[in-house]
Formats: structure tokens, C-alpha cells, sequence
């Protein structure tokens, strides 16, 4: 603990966030998981995660909004945020301020390896 | 003047011929009273230069001669009119017996008088009285011969009956004449009453059926004026026909469509041409379909439009509620595939520690199963997307090269297990980027290629990237397997249908990976052509129009 890189996992699906943490996990990040957006807002108050996986479709505030609110803070200016979609329409919107669109379906391999790398990228 | 005597010759008989002869004997009875008046004034001036005893008799004849016309007008005007006739008859013959002096009558220059009441008795009364006046005057021809002591004249009597003869001819050949212009008339008359009953009836059935369809039908002038509403357009729209006939379209349309759509509309009118399939839109709370036609006169040129407005609010919410629908299952039923899928990995991959070799041959059905519910998934998601032509296509420049790779992940491992050769090829004019949906054309090829493999049990199967001119790609993928019989050949691309039912479930699916991939090629602006020989295979090809791209 403490050494690992923190990963923030914001999914109201509780089965996806499930696999999307685990697969951080197995790229060796420290994960978190929140399944509501005021909740994810609050929390970023208090962390700086190195990565932020957000889905789009989330209760009290939308993912749009968070990746907003990340962008507007220089607190969070090494935060890499990596958007979840089935919409791949939303995905060419986004693609100039998330660092990466995903489009749903995220098989657990895809998000390990694309982490994984993303951790390499980190240390180097 | 004429009106006043065509009054005064008017009578009250109904019966053509009745009214004809009383009408005859009108005329007869003014001019002999205009003569019996002219008769008096010469009896006054004779009376006056001359002064003669017997000149009273003469007055009392004059006079007594003007009371029997007026008494018998009289007579045919308000009472019978063939007795009027019969003694307008028998005052003539007592006129010319009584004209001259008996020596006269009975054989000198007034005996051929008789010639008159004889011819008018045949027109006035019927052509064969005309004998019986014959005969009447040759009675009182000799009834005053035999009082004169002399043999009554034969030969004068014989000319009577000739005159009697000739009458008769002349009367019946004119009453037959009559006869037959009626006959022709009432064919006449009926043949008009026919012809424009048959019209009336071709207008109410016109009318019927304007009044009894459900859609809105509204004729427009060529000013864009309404001339004509039908019962349904007023039930639709819930206004009375007072407040659209004879208004614009405007008027008819109102403020509850919206000023773009209103536009459409008044041009689709004004280009009065045919138009059949519906223009869609809301009017107030319903959704109708236009269609529109030309109002032709015989010269063939346009003298309104008629429009007619179908209610197919029914229809809208249904597509509505169908697409809604659709997205919500799809949704519904992807979601927990994702999590089995997902779970099944991180199985295999061991994140919740090691599985024994059957475990993880389980982990695999389990993970395959899902993969393949997620691709019928999708296929039906698609094929819903393009019947409701809302699928859209993601264009964006990649290397063609990304499509082989693309196409071939995770179908080298079947190709192999069959010991098939999988190969490609580019041509060298095909150039480095392309602008195109490279996620839909993945899918096409990756379907073909699929079944491909699936479909060949020895050889190879060959994907080639060709640019046969600027414009145009193709992307052929060969087999060398059973290839497709031609009488199945346009089946095959038809939704839900196999060219081989024999085939087990587990190899092809419900039958939309053919149907989705040429509609996504149609919806590309290309097409797919198919060549087979039974025996030694298929080749699969898709003619596209795509564009280089210059930069990534």
C-alpha cells in the first residue's frame, strides 16, 4: 500500500466495476470503487487518483460533468481518465479531453493490458 | 300581344291530341268572329246606303252567328271541348246551309261549301268524321233539293264524299306525323331522365366515397385556395369546413405545424406533380402522411391539387416504442453477458486462484456461450437499427492493413485447428490510409471470412484488398470449399434464412451475419456479388466506393 498508484473505478454496475478494478488491480494499481457521481466529485476533493476509469451513465451527476471538473482542477492534472461508453458516437465528442475512450464492451484483458501499460508509462 | 292571344287560345285539355284540336278550334272560332264582325260593319254600311226590309235578317244571321262563336268558346274553354268541337262543326254546315238560297245550295255555286265543315270536321274532330259530315251534307243537299221538287245532284253529292275522301287522307297522315314525333319525343325524354340519373349516380358514388374514406382529403385551386373538404378532414382536425374552404393552406394547416414543415408543404403543392409516398409530419398532436396529385382537366393541364392526409399517429408511436424498445433489450440483455464475460476471464486468468484443467475448459464454454449470445445480440440490434435506418456509419481514416489484422484475430486459431491456409493479400495501388467505417467493415469481413473457414473442410481461404480504379475497392475473400449452389445464392443474403438447414445452430447463428453484412455494404454505397461452383468453392466480393485519406 501506499507505493501503488491509486485507481479510481467510477461504475454504477457493480459487476462491471468488479472486473474493471480487478483488472487495474492485476496491473498493479491500488483501485477504488464508487458507484455514484456527487460520491466520485467528493471523493476526488480529497485524492489525486492516477487514473480515473468513468462511465458516462451515472445517478446525481454524469460522467461529462466529473471529466469537467477533473480537467477545470490543477490539482488533478496528472490524472488520466479513460471513458467508458456503449455510444460510439459520445467517443469522438470526448476523445479530445479524456485520454482514452473505451467502448462497451471492456473485456477484462483489454482494460488489464491497456493499465498495465499505462503503469509502465507512469513509472518510466 | 302574342302573350294575350296564346292566352286567350290556351284551353284546359290534357291529352295532347284533345288540347291540339281545341286549341285549333280556338284559332278557327277568332278568325270567323273577326270575319262575323267584318260581315256586320258591311251589313251597317249596307244598311245605311240602302235602306232594305230584309237587311234585319241579315243582322239577326250576323249577330246570332257571333253569340254561337262566344257561346262555344265558352263551351271549349271551361266545359267539354269535343262538344264545342261537334257544334262548332254542325254551325259551320248550318252556315253553308243556310249562306245562300236554297236553289244555290241544293245545286248551284254554294253547294261546295259543304267542302268546309266536311275538311275542318276531319281535323277537328277525328279524320274519318269527316264521312259522317259528308254524309250530313248530303242530306240536307238533297233534304233541300227534294223540298226545291228536284233529284238531289249525285255528282255533287259523289265530289263531297271525294272531298270527305281526301280530308280523311290528309287528317290521319298528319295525325299519324304527330303520332310519331310523340313516340320520338317521350324515347327522348326518357333516354335524357336515363343519362342523367346514370350521372347523378356517378356523382354520389364519387361523393360517397369522398365522404366515407377515414383519410383527410382536401382539392386545392390553382391560387393555393381550398375549394373542397371531406367529412374526415374535418373529424381529424376537430374544425369546421367554414373555417378551411376558401382559405390558403395556412389556414388549413395552421400554427400546430411547424413553419419548416408548413414549408415542404406549400411547395409540394405548388409543384403539382404526383407524389405517393407520404411526407411525414406532426400535425398538433398527431402524426400525418401527405400524399399529393395533380386535378387534370380534359387537356391534361393542372387545374388544383388534391391532397390527401392519413392519420398514422398509430404507426409513429408504435416505430417509436419498437426502437425504444429495441435499445432498452439490447441494453438489458448485453449488460449481463459483459459481467458472465468478464468474470469467465478473470477466472481463466486465475485472479481468483488456480483452476484445474477441467475448471478452466468449463471457464472457456462458459466464456464462448457468451460471446456467441453477445454476437446474436448485436445482430439483432443492428438489423433493428437498419429497418429503422437509424444505424450510422463512424467514418474516420485507418491503413487497410488494420482490416486483414482486424479480420483474422481469433480466426487463425479455427483455420488452423482445420488445418486450412489462411492468407491475404494486398494489391500495391491500394494506398496506405482510407477514409471509411473501419468498425462496420470489420464486421462484414469478419462475417465472410467467418464463414469462410466455416464452410471449408480442406485448402485455403484468401483475403485480397484490391483498387481496381480510383474510385472503387474490393475486398474478395476466397475459399476453396463446398461453394454455394445457385438456386440458393440470392437466399442466402435474405434475414433469418441458411442455405443449408442441415446445418447445426452452434455453426451459424440465426442467419443475420449474411443479410447485416450486405445491408451494411448497401448502406456503405457498395455491394456484395457472389461467385460459386459447387465443389471448389466460393469467392465473396464487395465493390466499395471509399476515398484515400491523407493523414490519420
Amino acid at each position: 500500500m501506499g507505493d501503488k498508484p491509486l485507481a479510481m473505478v467510477v461504475e454504477d454496475d457493480a459487476d462491471l466495476a468488479e472486473i474493471f478494478s480487478q483488472a487495474l488491480l492485476s496491473a498493479g494499481f491500488e483501485t477504488q470503487m464508487i458507484n455514484d457521481g456527487r460520491k466520485a466529485l467528493d471523493r476526488l476533493a480529497e485524492v489525486a487518483p492516477a487514473v480515473v476509469v468513468l462511465d458516462l451513465h451515472l445517478p446525481s451527476v454524469s460522467g461529462v460533468d466529473i471529466l469537467q471538473h477533473i480537467r477545470a482542477d490543477a490539482r488533478l492534472g496528472a490524472t488520466r481518465v479513460l471513458i467508458t461508453t456503449a455510444d460510439p458516437s459520445t467517443a469522438q465528442v470526448l476523445e479530445e479531453q479524456a485520454d482514452l475512450v473505451l467502448i462497451k464492451p471492456v473485456s477484462f484483458t483489454q482494460l488489464r493490458d491497456l493499465a498495465a501499460r499505462l503503469a509502465m508509462t507512469m513509472s518510466s | 300581344m302574342i302573350k294575350l292571344i296564346q292566352q286567350f287560345l290556351d284551353t284546359s285539355a290534357t291529352d295532347p291530341d284533345d288540347r291540339r284540336r281545341s286549341r285549333l278550334l280556338n284559332v278557327l272560332l277568332l278568325s270567323l268572329f273577326f270575319f262575323s264582325f267584318i260581315g256586320l260593319l258591311a251589313t251597317f254600311a249596307y244598311d245605311i246606303v240602302e235602306s232594305d226590309p230584309s237587311i234585319r235578317t241579315l243582322y239577326v244571321g250576323v249577330l246570332s252567328m257571333m253569340a254561337g262563336i262566344g257561346g262555344i268558346y265558352l263551351i271549349n274553354r271551361y266545359g267539354s271541348g269535343s262538344l264545342a268541337r261537334v257544334l262548332f262543326v254542325l254551325l259551320i254546315t248550318a252556315m253553308a246551309a243556310l249562306i245562300d238560297e236554297p236553289q244555290q245550295v241544293a245545286e248551284g255555286r254554294s253547294l261546295l261549301t259543304f267542302a268546309i265543315p266536311i275538311t275542318i270536321s276531319s281535323v277537328l274532330l277525328h279524320p274519318s268524321a269527316s264521312f259522317g259530315l259528308a254524309a250530313l251534307s248530303s242530306a240536307i243537299v238533297s233534304f233541300i233539293a227534294f223540298r226545291l221538287g228536284w233529284i238531289p245532284n249525285l255528282f255533287a253529292i259523289i265530289t263531297l264524299f271525294v272531298v270527305a275522301f281526301v280530308a280523311w287522307i290528309s287528317a290521319r297522315s298528319l295525325e299519324r306525323s304527330l303520332q310519331e314525333v310523340r313516340t320520338l319525343n317521350a324515347v327522348l325524354d326518357q333516354r335524357v331522365a336515363e343519362r342523367t340519373r346514370e350521372l347523378a349516380e356517378a356523382l354520389n358514388e364519387n361523393q360517397a366515397i369522398l365522404e366515407g374514406i377515414a383519410d383527410g382529403v382536401a382539392v386545392f385551386d390553382n391560387t393555393g385556395q381550398v375549394t373542397m373538404v371531406n367529412p374526415a378532414i374535418v373529424y381529424l382536425l376537430g374544425r369546421p369546413a367554414e373555417e378551411i374552404v376558401g382559405r390558403g393552406v395556412d389556414a388549413l394547416l395552421g400554427e400546430t405545424v411547424n413553419a419548416e414543415n408548413r414549408e415542404v408543404i406549400r411547395s409540394l403543392l405548388q409543384s403539382r406533380e404526383t407524389r405517393r409516398a407520404g411526407f411525414r409530419f406532426d400535425w398538433g398532436r398527431k402524426t400525418f402522411s401527405a400524399s399529393f396529385a395533380p386535378v387534370l382537366n380534359d387537356a391534361g393541364i393542372a387545374t388544383g391539387v388534391v391532397a390527401v392526409f392519413h392519420d398514422v399517429t398509430r404507426e409513429a408511436e408504435l416505430e417509436r416504442m419498437k426502437s425504444r424498445f429495441v435499445a432498452m433489450v439490447s441494453h438489458e440483455l448485453r449488460t449481463p453477458l459483459n459481467a458472465i464475460l468478464g468474470y469467465a476471464d478473470m477466472l481463466k486468468e486465475t485472479i481468483y486462484g488456480a483452476l484445474s484443467e477441467k475448471q478452466l475448459d468449463v471457464v472457456g464454454r462458459i466464456a464462448a456461450n457468451a460471446k456467441r449470445q453477445s454476437v446474436l445480440v448485436n445482430d439483432l440490434l443492428d438489423q433493428s437499427q437498419i429497418e429503422a435506418g437509424t444505424l450510422a456509419l463512424c467514418v474516420a481514416p485507418f491503413k487497410p492493413i488494420d482490416l486483414v489484422d482486424d479480420a483474422f484475430a481469433g480466426m487463425a486459431v479455427l483455420a488452423q485447428r482445420k488445418g486450412l491456409a489462411l492468407t491475404h493479400h494486398i494489391a500495391d495501388n491500394v494506398p496506405p490510409l482510407v477514409l471509411a467505417d473501419r468498425q462496420r467493415l470489420h464486421q462484414v469481413l469478419a462475417n465472410l471470412v467467418n464463414n469462410a473457414i466455416k464452410f471449408t473442410e480442406k485448402g485455403s481461404v484468401e483475403l485480397r484488398i484490391l483498387r481496381p480504379d480510383a474510385e472503387h475497392w474490393t475486398f474478395e475473400i476466397a475459399d476453396t470449399g463446398a461453394g454455394i449452389p445457385a438456386e440458393v445464392r440470392q437466399d442466402i443474403f435474405e434475414p433469418f434464412r441458411r442455405a443449408d438447414d442441415s446445418l447445426t445452430r452452434r455453426e451459424i447463428g440465426v442467419g443475420l451475419g449474411l443479410s447485416i453484412a450486405k445491408q451494411l455494404v448497401t448502406l456503405m454505397g457498395g455491394e456484395i456479388l457472389l461467385e460459386s461452383e459447387v465443389g471448389r468453392g466460393s469467392t465473396f466480393t464487395i465493390l466499395l466506393p471509399l476515398t484515400p485519406a491523407d493523414k490519420e
